[in-house]
């Protein structure tokens, strides 16, 4: 029997995501445990396996997040062929290796068949790299990784019965990559496979900032020489070269935020462009004269609609962008400027509180 | 006597930004120098130090960019106006306190009154935040004077500066010359301050083109200065290491938020554009905007 496993904050996203994918893979004898949050991630996760642990017959258990939606039809059969191998503690459908710390995307990342739905900007999708069955690029695989991004987590029966989340981490970050390291110091494997979903979540990928970095830390300083190279910094220096260590990352993180204004700004600069743009046209003399025409055409259509014809105003099908969650890599150019110090009304540049 | 110094990679930047402005802000008797830039700028800067240090009436000299064009007739009147107290030996038209390494913007910004101008998508500008006290409202942290650092991309040294400071050329090629001859200054007991100099910043709007070398710079400066002001040996590294190893990845995420963003709000304007220029009574009209747009060329044409 597969079990499904979800914590619930907003039932309203439960029900739109969680839910619509487990109706769509789950078997006819596959317990559901749908439970409010208890707390933490950790907390409410370590509940469910407790439960599960206890049930017999328990082929693998699916913890999902609420906004997660599971969308292959054959996903228990892929979870089945996954698990056969007895040396598989979880499975998930995104994952990288050399991970040395909780942001897994900063290792190699080796599969990721899920595509990120977001409501921004009239809403849209990103694929990430392997969600659609064509053009992989040539690192895919599915196989051996060290951690699994933890929105979809398919556990082993060994796993259920000997492994849990670390409560002491924290609320939320890391007990992802927390749990695929307690799954690999115990000897299994965590692996990907190619199931889909979809995440659908806001394209502000860190809602608190500080938070997740104080996960970050606790984890690393969990698992710093434990488990090499968990606890690592990106750039292969001595374990306790703190110093080095130190100077290198703040000088990275500043590096990091100028970067991010940059974005920003030329997404401004895109923005005004389109403006423009837009304005040239609706300004025109022929888009003035053509209005009534307009009116027209839109009133007839909603005249069609209400006698129950077909709905005039069908939503744009989501369009795809690349998303392999990896920044494109920042074009060199000469000499650096600094970020311009906007006036507060300002949201794209150098915003002093946050830039 | 005002001298105005800028190290030149590109004729053609200098040609069409920061000599007119140059020009613009200049007095009869000012000496300009434009060096060709033999090596790093820090090197360049030093040649442009030697040769104005040579004057005896020096008053100041104005460093600046290639890409910075001065369009403040009175600029010379405000570098004198600073520079009539002694003790300053510095002073930029954007500064900041508590800068703690060369991302002065990390620190408290109190002033800024210059305006980017870009080229890309169209090209545009972006306004500081006090580039226009005249006309719009400062925010209540906007003020003159004294502050840790300035940006460098134009910089007044007072001749006790121009005489007693160099440029550290063991620092690397560009980056961090500014926060370090201000650091400098402030360590020989001078002031740093900012004047409501207004230039235009012609920039790309790629602000990080090369940031290994940018973080490399900032690691020698870090360590340069911490070492100096003796707090070296107290500090706690580790804490250090695991906080900014955070931060650093954290604000990967953010960047990586950012692109996502920046690209949902391009699609969702382009497809705005799309529906109209697909939509009919733009279609059907296309041949009387064709008929316009050859009556205005014939129009415009001479003769």
């Amino acid at each position: 029997m597969i079990a499904f496993g979800c914590s619930i904050t907003s039932p309203d996203m439960y029900r739109e995501a969680a839910e619509k994918g487990i109706n769509l893979v789950a078997e006819p004898d596959s317990v559901v445990m749908a439970n409010a949050a208890a707390g933490s991630l950790m907390r409410s996760y370590n509940l469910i396996m407790n439960k599960v642990a206890e049930m017999d017959g328990v082929e693998a258990l699916v913890l999902c997040h609420q906004d997660a939606e599971l969308t292959s039809p054959d996903f228990c059969s892929i979870v089945r062929e996954a698990l056969k191998d007895p040396d598989v503690g979880v499975v998930g459908c995104v994952g990288a290796l050399d991970v040395r710390n909780i942001a897994w995307w900063e290792g190699s990342v080796t599969w990721g068949s899920f595509t990120h739905r977001y409501k921004e900007y009239g809403g849209g999708q990103i694929d990430a790299f392997t969600f659609t069955n064509e053009n992989h690029p040539g690192y895919a695989r599915t196989g051996e990784v060290d951690t699994l991004d933890g929105f979809i987590m398919v556990i082993a029966p060994w796993t259920i019965q000997n492994i849990r989340f670390d409560e002491s981490l924290g609320q939320l970050h890391g007990y992802d990559y927390d749990f695929c390291l307690q799954v690999r110091e115990a000897g299994k494997k965590v692996m990907t496979a190619d199931f889909k979903a979809v995440h659908h979540h806001s394209l502000e990928l860190i809602s608190d900032e500080f938070v997740w970095i104080e996960a970050h830390k606790r984890v690393a300083e969990k698992w710093l020489g434990r488990m090499p190279p968990a606890g690592l910094p990106n750039w292969g220096a001595a374990d306790y070269d703190w110093k080095g260590r130190a100077l290198q990352a703040e000088a990275e993180a500043g590096a990091e935020r100028l970067t991010r204004v940059s974005i920003q700004m030329k997404a401004e600069a895109q923005a005004r462009r389109h403006k423009a743009e837009m304005e040239e046209v609706t300004n025109s003399t022929s888009w003035r004269y053509t209005r009534p025409l307009r009116l027209l055409a839109r009133e007839l259509r909603r005249l069609r609609a209400a006698r129950g014809g077909r709905n005039g105003g069908h939503p744009e099908a989501p369009g795809s962008a690349p998303a392999n969650l990896q920044a494109p890599p920042t074009p060199s150019a000469a000499r650096p400027a600094r970020p311009t110090v906007s006036r507060a009304s300002e949201s794209t540049a150098l915003d002093r509180g946050e830039g | 006597m005002i001298a105005f110094g800028v190290a030149v990679t590109r004729s053609e930047d200098y040609d069409r930004w920061a000599g007119p402005g140059i020009d613009r802000a200049r007095e009869p008797n000012s000496a300009v120098y434009a060096n060709s830039s033999p090596g790093s700028i820090f090197r360049a800067y030093n040649l442009l130090l030697d040769e104005a240090a040579e004057h005896g009436d020096l008053e100041a000299l104005v460093l600046l960019h290639q890409d910075v064009e001065i369009v403040d007739e009175d600029l010379c009147g405000k570098v004198r106006a600073v520079f009539a107290d002694p003790d300053v030996a510095i002073a930029g038209c954007v500064g900041a306190r508590d800068a703690r390494t060369m991302a002065w913007w990390e620190g408290a910004v109190t002033w800024a009154s210059f305006t980017h101008r870009y080229y890309e998508h169209g090209g545009g500008i972006l306004p500081a935040f006090s580039s226009s006290p005249e006309t719009d409202q400062l925010p209540a942290y906007a003020r003159l004077g004294e502050v840790d650092t300035i940006d460098g991309f134009i910089m007044a040294l007072s001749p006790w500066a121009v005489r007693n400071l160099r440029f550290d050329e063991t620092l690397g090629q560009f980056h961090g010359y500014d926060f370090d001859i201000c650091m400098q200054a402030r360590a020989a007991g001078r002031n740093v301050v900012t004047a409501d100099l207004k230039v235009w910043h012609h920039h790309s709007l790629e602000l990080m083109p090369d940031p290994e070398t940018w973080i490399e710079a900032n690691i020698r400066l870090t360590e340069k200065w911490e070492s100096l002001d003796g707090s070296a040996g107290g500090e706690d590294w580790k804490a250090r290491a695991r906080r900014a190893e955070a931060q650093a990845s954290a604000f990967n995420v953010l960047k990586i938020s950012a692109n996502m963003l920046a690209a949902a709000r391009e699609r969702e304007l382009l497809a705005e554009l799309d529906s109209i220029r697909n939509s009919a009574s733009w279609r059907y009209t296309a041949p009387i905007r064709r008929l316009a747009a050859k009556a205005r060329a014939r129009r415009s044409r001479p003769g």
